[in-house]
């Protein structure tokens, strides 16, 4: 019998930086993870030295759903399936890198259940050099979907915001945006005044920000894949920010301070009009859109405490949604439209919460002093938010498996404003 | 070789002068100046016939004002409102020349920085300015409706920034703050800030041709959009009292939320000086 060791390589605490801008930790094992072996890839010709199943490996792994392990040796067709039985792994995945070209590759993967002894899955893709990542992420997203029945969010893309200080006092911000596991981080606005609140239209190919650029909140419009200006949204005579894309694409909710009353309005990108969604003399701002566009959730101190409001966009009615605690602020939709995930204040902390809305059921997600901007990632399995370690803000996203955290800081400076992108088309 | 730098507040301290004649020390002084300006005046001070004064044109360097006496330099000092951080000993003798010499070549160069400015602006633009500090008088449009004294129009600009900067210099040293400071999550102003308040508002009454912008801000706790919401409300607050001397017109308000702290840190101390109100004339 061939025996195959296998590298248990999950330990508490992993950490890589290779070319990403952004250091991963990830904290607390995962337990009740489906146990996975993820064989490195065979390859065939000349390597462009993209690990693919590590890639996946670490993906699935900073999901909380999988504990995947590596293998010394290669598997290739040949599978002991009685071994895997005996050490406990539930499905064994394997594959090819096979160069066609100087720059074109063939990758196939194989996915078998153990127990079964049956095939799962596999396909052969053809890959261009500059593609691999991205077939990493594809592939990660198929291995989820095909062991767990549910949407990945790997081959997505993450915006955030980075900060650091210069040697003459000022400060630099970054808006960057990068893969959903921090690698191939790219700058796509750059300034020495504040940037907030980022966020993606539904087809990955907007972001609206706020920038302080003119020396007051603004919120602009940029396309980060085509060099064109940003286009500023409407304002008044105050502040504009806190931008929410509706699911449509077409419009966005943002909170515009007019004569001092800020409320939360919406503007049509194309038709250019602008419709008032809230009218309150107190503060209303930090809108979301609920996943079908026919609701938002949105902050407001409207009773004296800051806490959270959904309004129905047909009917017109506005309810508040929380009920437990002096501060509740900064809601956002999950996907399935069920819940909010909010920060909520304890004692003197501001931590990442869970609202069910339905049942009003609040779940303190966090034992942090400062939470902010949380954000679902697309199949609703994670949240990414930023928060404060050792007085440096990092982002932190936490997997609503199983609480798995997994850290994303910057060696220099800060990090902060998080938003994860919907799927790729 | 030294740059020139423009002495504005001179051009002030004049017009209350009579003109005298030029003496041996205003020939001296000719030679440091624009030799193409003729416009030369001199100022009488303490009984003694001392050249502090020159024309727009004219301008002291570092080097020009090394060359003064003590007794000069308190004059010039006097004349940008900078007296009060005039040093002397028992005898009267300047004890603190070169931080005195500092103050005011930063002083001049505040209005060098807006003299360029001014000049690099379009007659529109100038003209916008003007009515915006109350200087609609001073502008001469031709038949087409343009402007015809550009020249003329820059300068009373510059003497009016000069004249704001000496208020505002006088007002930075009489004035009880200039940052106002908040509890968590209130806008409320109390009875402290009110009497800074009507500081403010009295400065703004005496001093038509400056303009207030109003900077709110927020400790860190709690969300960035809703504190950004937030610093915009006290500095509305601020703004509401100041209205009540009818000064709405001439006061902006910004809010920069948690994102500009005084005090960085997650301490009580650091969030109390972080929930603020700053006035900053323009």
């Amino acid at each position: 019998m061939k025996i195959i060791k296998f590298i248990i390589s999950l330990s508490v605490f992993i950490s890589f930086s290779a070319s990403a801008l952004l250091e991963v930790n990830i904290i607390k094992s995962s337990e009740a993870a489906f146990p996975i072996v993820i064989a490195p890839f065979e390859i065939v010709g000349n390597s462009n030295n993209v690990d693919i199943a590590n890639i996946i490996r670490d993906n699935l792994n900073r999901s909380g759903q999988f504990n995947a392990l590596s293998t010394e040796a290669l598997i290739t067709n040949q599978i002991d399936f009685s071994f895997w039985q005996k050490h406990k792994k539930d499905a064994v995945v394997f594959g090819k890198i096979e160069q066609v070209s100087n720059k074109v590759y063939n990758v196939y993967i194989y996915i078998y259940d153990v127990f079964s002894e049956k095939s799962l899955y596999q396909k052969k893709i053809r890959v261009h050099n500059s593609g691999f990542r991205r077939i990493a992420h594809f592939l990660s997203d198929k291995i989820y979907y095909v062991l767990l029945g549910q949407k990945g969010s790997f081959d997505t893309r993450l915006s955030y915001v980075t900060v650091s200080e210069n040697s003459n006092s000022g400060r630099t911000y970054k808006l960057q945006i990068s893969d959903s596991d921090g690698y191939n981080p790219q700058t796509v606005v750059r300034s020495s005044n504040p940037i907030l609140s980022p966020a993606w239209s539904k087809d990955q190919k907007k972001l609206a920000y706020v920038s302080f650029k003119n020396n007051r909140s603004e919120v602009f419009v940029m396309t980060p894949f085509l060099k064109t200006i940003p286009i500023k949204l409407p304002k008044f005579d105050g502040i504009a920010s806190s931008p929410a894309w509706h699911p449509n694409g077409e419009s966005i909710a943002l909170t515009i301070s007019n004569k001092g009353n800020k409320d939360i309005y919406l503007y049509n990108l194309k038709s250019k009009k602008l419709e008032r969604l809230t009218k309150n003399i107190s503060i209303d701002t930090e809108a979301s859109f609920s996943p079908d566009g026919g609701k938002i959730a949105f902050t407001s101190n409207r009773t004296g405490q800051v806490q959270v409001y959904i309004k129905d966009l047909k009917s017109g009615k506005i309810s508040r949604a929380t009920f437990e605690g002096r501060y509740n602020a900064k809601p956002v939709f999950s996907p399935d439209g069920k819940d909010l995930a909010l920060i909520h204040r304890v004692g003197k902390d501001y931590r990442l919460a869970l609202l069910d809305i339905a049942s009003r059921d609040l779940t303190v997600m966090t034992q942090n002093k400062s939470d902010e901007s949380p954000y679902f990632s697309p199949n609703g399995g994670m949240i990414i938010y930023s928060t404060n370690r050792d007085n440096k803000g990092i982002l932190s996203i936490i997997s609503l498996h199983n609480n798995q955290t997994v850290e994303l800081m910057q060696k220099e400076g800060e990090v902060r404003e998080p938003s994860w992108s919907n799927y790729s088309n | 070789m030294s740059k020139k730098i423009l002495l504005l507040s001179s051009v002030i301290f004049l017009s209350s002068c009579a003109t005298t004649n030029i003496s041996e020390l205003g020939d001296k002084f000719l030679d440091l100046i624009n030799p193409s300006d003729d416009a030369t005046e001199v100022a009488t001070l303490s009984g003694e016939e001392t050249l502090i004064a020159m024309d727009e044109a004219g301008g002291f360097t570092i080097d020009e004002l090394e060359e003064l006496s003590n007794d000069e330099l308190i004059a010039i000092a006097s004349e940008k409102g900078l007296e009060d951080l005039i040093l002397l000993d028992e005898d009267g003798n300047l004890l603190n020349r070169d931080q005195i010499i500092n103050a005011i070549v930063e002083s001049a160069a505040l209005l060098e920085s807006k003299s360029e400015e001014l000049e690099s602006m379009s007659d529109d633009e100038l003209i916008e300015v003007a009515v915006a500090k109350g200087l609609s008088e001073e502008i001469v449009l031709d038949a087409d409706g343009n402007l015809a004294n550009r020249n003329e129009l820059v300068e009373a600009l510059i003497d009016n920034a000069a004249a704001t900067e000496a208020a505002l210099s006088e007002f930075g040293n009489n004035a009880d703050s200039f940052t106002l400071y908040f509890g968590y999550d209130d806008t409320e102003i109390d009875e402290v800030a009110t009497r800074i308040i009507i500081q403010h508002a009295n400065f703004m009454q005496e001093n038509p041709s400056v303009n207030l912008r109003l900077e709110g801000h927020a400790d860190e706790r709690g969300t960035r959009e809703y504190n950004l919401a937030l610093g915009e409300n006290r500095a509305l607050s601020v703004k509401e009292v100041l209205g009540l001397y009818n000064l709405d017109d001439r006061i902006i308000v910004v809010s920069y939320g948690e994102e500009q702290p005084i005090l960085t840190g997650s301490t009580e101390e650091a969030w109390e000086k972080n929930r603020r109100v700053e006035f900053s004339y323009y």
